[in-house]
């Protein structure tokens, strides 16, 4: 499909670039200097928790069963999951699937994570609404998958971009009415990381 | 949405004397908002990534015809479609004609400063097309039929008091309902919403040139929602809006979220390539990208204004500013209010439909050390007012006091006479009569003089 | 030391203690104290409106008459930020008279702590509940964000915080004319959430004459003191009030 520009296209790049033509061009300033936390997977967890975020440390060993086991705890209201279509089936827990709209909760696998902001990073290929839908949201991620700053996450991800990919940074939020916080707006008020392999790094255990 | 901008003084007057709810709800809500900011700049060094997020910006808007092309290529590439307009009309043209093509009879929206701009829902309506803005703030305002007066808080001058009433007319919900109970009414209404519309329309934070991205910054989730259920997502992006690398995005997203809230990343951020193509993927089947100039040319065109054109919407200055705590953002009368509006107005829209805005400001400085790109509106303020000077845009007169107070400063004699009379006027029936000092007086108890000038102290001896 | 008084046409007029009182201080600080008579106004209101010819005739008008000056001490934030950076902006290229001036003109605070080296001003204040108003110009133009203080704490006084002590106050030349309402509320939000104080000192008489102004028609009566006044106060331990005149 082509794009209507109707001779916009080529009189706005004209006006741009008369514009530029006319002014000192300024350098880019190169790469934002910082180090990011040291601890990856503790600073994750810390500030995905700061976010209003969960984190689950879960053993390299952790499976559905582990998962299931947690739900039931956790809640046991939730009898029905809708899962990412690029999930594991070793990391499903043993409930029935239903349609995102549908389920308490939604099953996806993270990308990767990002300890500075506290992210999970969700390609579009995981399928959107499982991530968006359900009131509950559990992402698995592994440990090893978490890096320090955004940028290099960003840069990892752009290797190989999806058509879209979500940062998650905790549940879904607003103050629009009256200045107090609300979660789950639209998206899932209940956001889960189970970081497989954490169990490793004493500081990220709850 | 129209233009008003040339009632500021009366609206301002107005909002302050008759609706002090306004003044109350927007001085609260802003002052938490900067109380935010500023602890989270305190977290990393602000001066640092500010002073590397005005020159990538300033950068890639001096190189901004490069990755405008750049950008494009990328996204065409992607499997997006890629539009211009040059202005509002072009850009409402554009939309108008995919919903028509697409039979689209729903439509749901995340918060865009730039559909405010261009003034698209009146006209999607006006075809027949139901919308729903799903911010929640949005959706209280679209109910309540008012333009946003705030860029990131929209519904900020609303107190929990009115949106009670309001949903509960609307919504049905009871009437002492608490936040919780009214937004999940609201959410009721929006998911479905979000099932059934075909097209998702949002505004965009940034635009990558090396890979085509789309990125959006939110808190409730509505963007992801906008973007990922409806069969089409169309993306109205102001042609400023370029960042030249990935690593670049990840500075702004997190500066941005900083100066906005407090946060160190939005709970949600979408990054946005193109139309859903690898399996598993359940996006949309087309995307959109509607690249607007609308003034923007003209801004970037001018001397000193360009520098307006970094602005990230992140509404920081607005928070910090005393001038837009005591109205909120309607009296400035249109899209853009508070300190960016002041110098982006003038620049859009051309200075003589923006006055007196360049004016709306006590020149405090506090907008500029807020700012995430450092612009330097106080010194734009300024440019706005010489050229309004220049233009003879400001009232008689005014122009006539200052060259007066001019002709006296620069007269030693002349002005020691002056001074003698002018201060023993002030306080007297004479002083009330002169223009200035009337203006003065209606807000203000006049001044006192000093019983003897200090020139006089001075002659006499001061021990 | 010999330093060069510039007034200020607020201070001449309206603020003459407290000029009068800047001299006094600097005197007791060891500084022989000048005056040029034929000074004005130092052109801000020209510049604030966006008429720089006008300002640019003040701006050099006083350049002349304070070309001898060593050192400018200005007992206003905003007229020492006017002289500090706006009047190199002003200048006429090949002009170097505006950016020599601005180059060795000081605010008075900014003179005593960071020229003269004082901050210890004896204990003359001691027992007094000081709020502070930081002028917009002095705080954000010239960076003075905690000479005050020190100068204040350093004779004495207590300083109360106050939620709004960093708020413009809405004076802003000629804005307090052109949007009244605006103004006035900006005033009444730094007046609303004022603690209760002995004084409320700031170093610039306009944002005086704002809030003082803005206090009496709502027929409230606040201490306001200018910063000269309450420094000279706490050095000379004078009894008598200094609410002499505003
Ligand atoms: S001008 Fe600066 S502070 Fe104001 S909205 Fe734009 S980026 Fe934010």
């Amino acid at each position: 499909m082509i794009g209507r520009s109707g001779g916009a296209r080529d009189r706005i790049l004209r006006r741009v670039g008369a514009a530029t033509a006319a002014r000192e061009r300024r350098p880019h300033p190169g790469a934002l200097a910082g180090d990011g936390p040291d601890d990856v997977v503790a600073a994750f967890a810390d500030r995905f928790r700061r976010s209003g975020g969960e984190v689950v440390a879960a053993g390299m060993g952790w499976r559905g069963g582990e998962l299931l086991r947690w739900l039931r705890d956790q809640v046991p209201e939730v009898t029905a999951v809708a899962t990412a279509p690029d999930l594991p089936g070793e990391l499903r827990p043993d409930l029935p699937e239903v349609a995102a709209r549908e389920a308490g909760a939604g099953v996806s696998v993270g990308w990767g994570g990002v300890a500075e902001t506290g992210s999970l990073i969700l390609p579009s290929t995981g399928g959107r609404a499982v991530q968006l839908l359900p009131p509950l949201h559990i992402v698995w991620i592994s440990a090893d998958r978490i890096f320090a700053r955004l940028e290099h996450a960003l840069l990892s991800l752009a290797a190989d971009l999806p058509a879209a990919a979500g940062l998650h940074s905790g549940p879904s939020k607003s103050a629009d009415i009256g200045r107090t916080v609300v979660t789950g707006v639209h998206g899932p008020g209940r956001c889960v990381a189970f970081v497989r392999g954490a169990l490793r790094s004493p500081a990220a255990t709850e | 949405m129209r233009i008003e901008i040339g009632d500021y003084g009366a609206r301002a007057r107005q909002v302050i004397r008759e609706d002090p709810q306004v003044r109350e709800a927007v001085t609260g809500a802003t002052l938490a908002f900067d109380a935010k900011r500023r602890r989270s700049y305190d977290e990393i060094d602000s001066d640092a990534w500010r002073r590397w997020a005005e020159a990538v910006k300033s950068h890639a808007l001096t190189h901004l015809d490069r990755y405008l092309a750049e950008a494009e290529a990328r996204l065409i590439e992607n499997g997006a479609v890629v539009h211009w307009a040059a202005d509002a009309g072009e850009a409402r043209q554009i939309v108008m004609e995919l919903a028509a093509e697409n039979g689209v009879r729903r439509v749901v929206k995340g918060k865009s400063m730039v559909t405010e701009e261009i003034d698209l829902n009146p006209a999607l309506e006006g075809a027949g097309i139901e919308i729903f803005e799903t911010d929640l703030g949005e959706y209280i305002l679209q109910l309540l039929d008012e333009p946003p007066s705030h860029i990131l808080g929209p519904a900020i001058h609303r107190t929990l008091e009115q949106v009670r009433e309001l949903f509960a007319e609307r919504l049905e919900t009871p009437p002492d309902g608490n936040p919780d109970t009214l937004a999940r009414a609201a959410r009721k209404v929006l998911r479905d919403a979000f099932l059934s519309a075909e097209m998702g329309i949002t505004g965009g934070n940034f635009l990558v040139a090396e890979t085509g991205t789309v990125a959006l910054i939110e808190n409730e989730g509505n963007i992801r929602l906008t973007t990922s259920l409806p069969r089409i997502h169309v993306a109205i992006v102001g042609i400023e809006k370029l960042l030249p690398r990935m690593s670049d995005l990840a500075g702004f997203l997190q500066l941005t979220s900083r100066a906005a809230t407090g946060q160190p990343i939005g709970c949600f951020v979408s990054l946005i390539q193109g139309p859903a193509a690898r399996p598993g993927d359940d996006g949309p089947k087309e995307v959109h990208v509607v690249l607007v100039d609308n003034g923007r040319t003209d801004v970037l065109a001018h001397e000193h204004a360009w520098e307006a054109l970094r602005c990230v919407r992140c509404g920081a200055c607005l928070n910090v500013c005393p001038v837009y705590r005591q109205t909120g953002g309607h009296a400035y009368g249109w899209v853009y209010s508070g300190p960016i509006g002041s110098v982006l107005d003038p620049g859009l829209l051309g200075l003589r439909e923006a006055m007196p805005l360049p004016f709306a400001s006590s020149l405090c400085g506090a907008c500029f050390d807020a700012c995430p790109v450092r612009i330097p509106i106080p010194e734009l303020l300024l440019e706005w007012r010489r050229e309004a000077q220049e233009e003879g845009l400001t009232p008689w007169r005014e122009r006539a006091a200052l060259t007066t107070l001019a002709q006296m400063a620069t007269r030693p004699g002349l002005y020691r006479l002056a001074g003698r009379i002018g201060s023993r006027l002030g306080g007297s029936a004479l002083g009330r009569a002169l223009p200035m000092l009337g203006d003065w007086a209606r807000e203000r108890a006049l001044p006192k003089p000093s019983e003897r000038s200090f020139r006089e102290l001075w002659r006499e001896g001061i021990e | 030391m010999k330093v060069t008084l510039f007034v200020t046409c607020l201070a001449d007029h309206y603020f003459a203690q407290a000029a009068a009182d800047s001299v006094r201080l600097l005197r007791r600080l060891g500084c022989e104290v000048h005056f040029p008579e034929a000074q004005s106004c130092c052109g801000q209101p020209a510049w604030n409106a966006g008429r720089n010819r006008e300002a640019r005739r003040m701006a050099e008008h006083t350049a002349r008459v304070l070309a001898d000056a060593e050192a400018v001490v200005v007992p206003s934030g905003s007229c020492a930020a006017m002289l500090k950076k706006s009047y190199p902006k002003l200048a006429v290229a090949g002009d170097g008279s505006l950016a020599e001036l601005a180059a060795h003109t000081w605010e008075l605070g900014e003179f005593i702590v960071h020229r003269l080296g004082v901050t210890e001003l004896g204990n003359g204040l001691a027992g007094r509940r000081v709020a502070i108003h930081q002028g917009c110009h002095a705080l954000r133009e010239l960076r003075l964000e905690t000479e005050p203080e020190l100068l204040l704490r350093g004779a004495g006084a207590e300083i109360v915080p106050w939620e709004a002590q960093d708020e413009c106050c809405g004076f802003g030349g000629l804005f307090a004319v052109k949007m009244g309402a605006v103004s006035a509320a900006m005033a009444d939000r730094k007046l609303d959430t004022l603690p209760a104080v002995d004084w409320v000192v700031s170093g610039d008489g306009g944002c005086i004459l704002q809030l003082d102004g803005r206090a009496r028609m709502r027929r409230a009566r606040i201490p306001f003191v200018h910063l000269a006044t309450a420094l000279w106060e706490g050095v000379s331990s004078l009894a008598a009030s200094p609410e002499r005149e505003n």
